[in-house]
């Protein structure tokens, strides 16, 4: 990779390609972290700090820095929390964020329950069909929502006037649809998980008086709960983000976050440091629950991809 | 615990589908059991998947529009007018469509290329063995895992044409003389994709670097032996050994970029201008704007065709190409 005419060394080259390395790694990290580092920056800034010509790329200037590393107990007087505090008061954001949690927490239960099941059939049966099943879970994940969103509204409509059962703009309505739409996915990752755990526990199991299905409660799925909680949060995240859906079908008393949020910037004015105030508050409990937990949530998520 | 597990038990295990269906008594005990446990999966799927898609392809061919949302089952049946109508590049709508499809073609190639450059880059570098590799690889992923509505809304802050950071700091290093609009004009598809790569390269990066770890080392080893430098290692060993995951993360950013709908809704905004109008936020805007339930079913299983088509090809490609390396 590196030219000849340099007639370096072989350690010299090796050296040299250790330093490029460095090099594009630190960009990759940079151009991954620097937007994660403006939310945070953006959300403890004023309008008039966030709309300036040429802003700040540091939190503090050289000055205030060495006041707080000489005495950090000025640091609150540095800080503008401004927006944490006239975010629920401009804006509805704590009922945008418990809508979301009762959304995605609920369609998180279904479909882990939902989930467990198939993906436990998939990973120790053998039965007709089971590749024509496979593949239309695969399947649904290359359908465009548009193609289902369309008749759906039109199906919920028909439902609601002529049965009177509320689906539109109701909570149970967009959790159908949501477990719906993870269970395929669920399915699959669990499957995987369950591969991973020998056959022989459930046999022991069997053997001391447990039923197929108690094996099942009673033994395997403790065992595969961190495989569990990394499709858990896989689905969360997945129904937390979910716009298109949304938009149509949850708004009003059940809008949640995803949808909510884009109010923030109106025709006239965009409310910048509120938006990134609440972006930080939904981020950082994702985030760090991701650290914390990431070695099952990273291998179910390749497991699928790498194996076929 | 014991309670309600028994009390589950005891209704899966009553649950009579052989009286239904016939074959069913066919199977083998563990094999009904195999199928039990995948009936809520099932039948869900069934409920909103299947049905709604063929009755999206019904109402394709119905003449539903504002005055038939609660009635639709009284539209009426107007076989291929709605595609002829929205396939027509002489009218406005049709010529949008295409429009639309290019920009779409554009979107998810442009991010299939971005996202792979990055994710094997990203990839390579965390194969190699050195100190804070896995906190690296953590933070590599932030980008991935944090939820895409506030990082998109994050670059929409950023791209702002006057305020925004960008733009400010492309200026003082002197790249642009001027502010860039960013999000309105030609520019924005070129502005989508790379926002697009940013949440999505991490998903490539994962993917790849799983691939690397399953190369087997002794090939390597063989390779240096023979005198090859790290290029030839990368060009004849490398790459070849990543051809399966390749071929994966090819299908799977093509597809799923262009069924995206959260990045273009969320990175445009309220007025999207046409150059960021790819399929997906067109067909959307053009149905519940003006309630065309008809034609935007029509374009919707027109999208979903080029989909499937494309998927289909890309199989039957790799497919032959195995078949003849196989031969040789």
């Amino acid at each position: 990779m590196i030219p000849d005419e340099l007639h370096l060394t072989d350690s010299g080259r090796e050296t040299l390609f250790k330093l490029l390395s460095k090099g594009v790694l630190g960009c990759l990290l940079l151009y991954a972290l620097f937007p994660i580092y403006w939310m945070i920056l953006s959300s403890f800034r004023t309008r008039a700090e966030i709309t300036a010509a040429e802003p700040s790329l540091f939190p503090f200037t050289l000055d205030d820095a060495a006041d707080i590393v000489q005495d950090p107990s000025v640091l609150p007087t540095l800080l503008e929390y401004e927006n944490y505090l006239t975010m629920w008061d401009r804006f509805p954001v704590f009922d945008y964020f418990v809508n979301s949690l009762i959304i995605a927490s609920v369609t998180t239960v279904f479909a882990l329950a939902v989930g467990c099941l198939g993906g436990y059939a998939f990973s120790r049966y053998r039965f007709p069909g089971k590749i024509g099943v496979g593949g239309a879970l695969l399947g649904t994940q290359m359908i465009p929502g548009i193609l289902i969103l369309l008749p759906m509204f039109l199906l919920f409509v028909w439902i609601q006037e002529t049965l009177a059962i509320p689906l539109i703009d109701t909570y149970h309505g967009i959790i159908f649809v949501y477990t719906t739409f993870t269970v395929p996915v669920a399915i699959w990752m669990l499957r995987g998980f369950f591969d991973s755990i020998p056959n022989a526990i459930e046999e022991a199991a069997r053997v001391d008086g447990c039923s197929r299905f108690q094996a099942l409660v009673r033994v395997v799925l403790p065992m595969a709960a961190p495989g569990i909680a990394a499709t858990g949060m896989f689905v969360f995240l997945t129904a937390f983000n979910e716009v298109l859906f949304a938009s149509v079908l949850a708004r009003g008393d059940v809008t949640p976050f995803a949808i909510g949020i884009q109010s923030f910037e109106t025709q006239t004015t965009a409310y910048w440091g509120e938006m990134m105030a609440a972006s930080t508050v939904a981020t950082a409990p994702i985030l760090i629950l991701f650290i914390l937990f990431q070695k099952p949530i990273v291998e179910g998520l390749t497991e699928g991809s790498v194996k076929q | 615990m014991t309670r309600t597990s028994s009390r589950v038990r005891s209704s899966v295990a009553e649950i009579e589908i052989g009286r239904y269906l016939p074959l069913y008594n066919r199977l083998s005990d563990e094999q009904q059991y195999a199928y039990k446990l995948l009936l809520p999966g099932l039948a869900m799927m069934l409920l909103i998947h299947f049905i709604p898609i063929v009755w999206g392809v019904l109402i394709s061919v119905l003449g539903v529009d504002s005055g038939y949302v609660s009635q639709w089952y009284e539209a009426p049946f107007v076989w291929a007018e709605n595609y002829r109508f929205v396939l027509d590049p002489r009218t406005v709508v049709g010529e949008r469509f295409w429009y639309s499809l290019r920009q779409t073609v554009i979107f998810s190639v442009g991010t299939l290329l971005l996202t792979y450059v990055l994710g094997l880059t990203a990839a390579l570098l965390l194969n190699q063995r050195f100190k804070g590799r896995f906190a690296a690889r953590t933070l590599l992923l932030l980008p991935w895992v944090a939820p895409s509505v506030v990082t998109l809304l994050i670059w929409r802050m950023m791209f702002q044409q006057q305020s925004g950071i960008i733009n400010s700091l492309l200026l003082s290093l002197g790249v642009i003389s001027e502010p860039i609009y960013w999000l309105i004009g030609d520019n924005t598809i070129w502005t989508l994709i790379l926002v697009h790569s940013w949440t999505q390269f991490p998903l490539v990066m994962i993917m790849l670097y799983a691939g690397l770890q399953s190369i087997p080392e002794q090939l390597y080893e063989a390779a240096s032996i023979d005198g090859a430098g790290r290029w030839e290692q990368f060009r004849y060993i490398t790459f070849p050994q990543l051809k399966p995951v390749s071929a994966v993360v090819v299908l799977l950013m093509m597809l799923w970029t262009m069924i995206n709908f959260t990045s273009p809704y969320i990175l445009l905004g309220a007025q999207p201008p046409q150059s960021g109008q790819v399929s997906i936020l067109y067909i959307y805007n053009f149905a519940f704007s003006n309630y065309q339930f008809g034609r935007g079913a029509a374009m919707s299983v027109v999208l979903f065709a080029i989909a499937m088509a494309m998927a289909m090809l890309y199989y039957k490609y790799l497919f032959d190409q195995d078949f003849t390396e196989g031969d040789r």
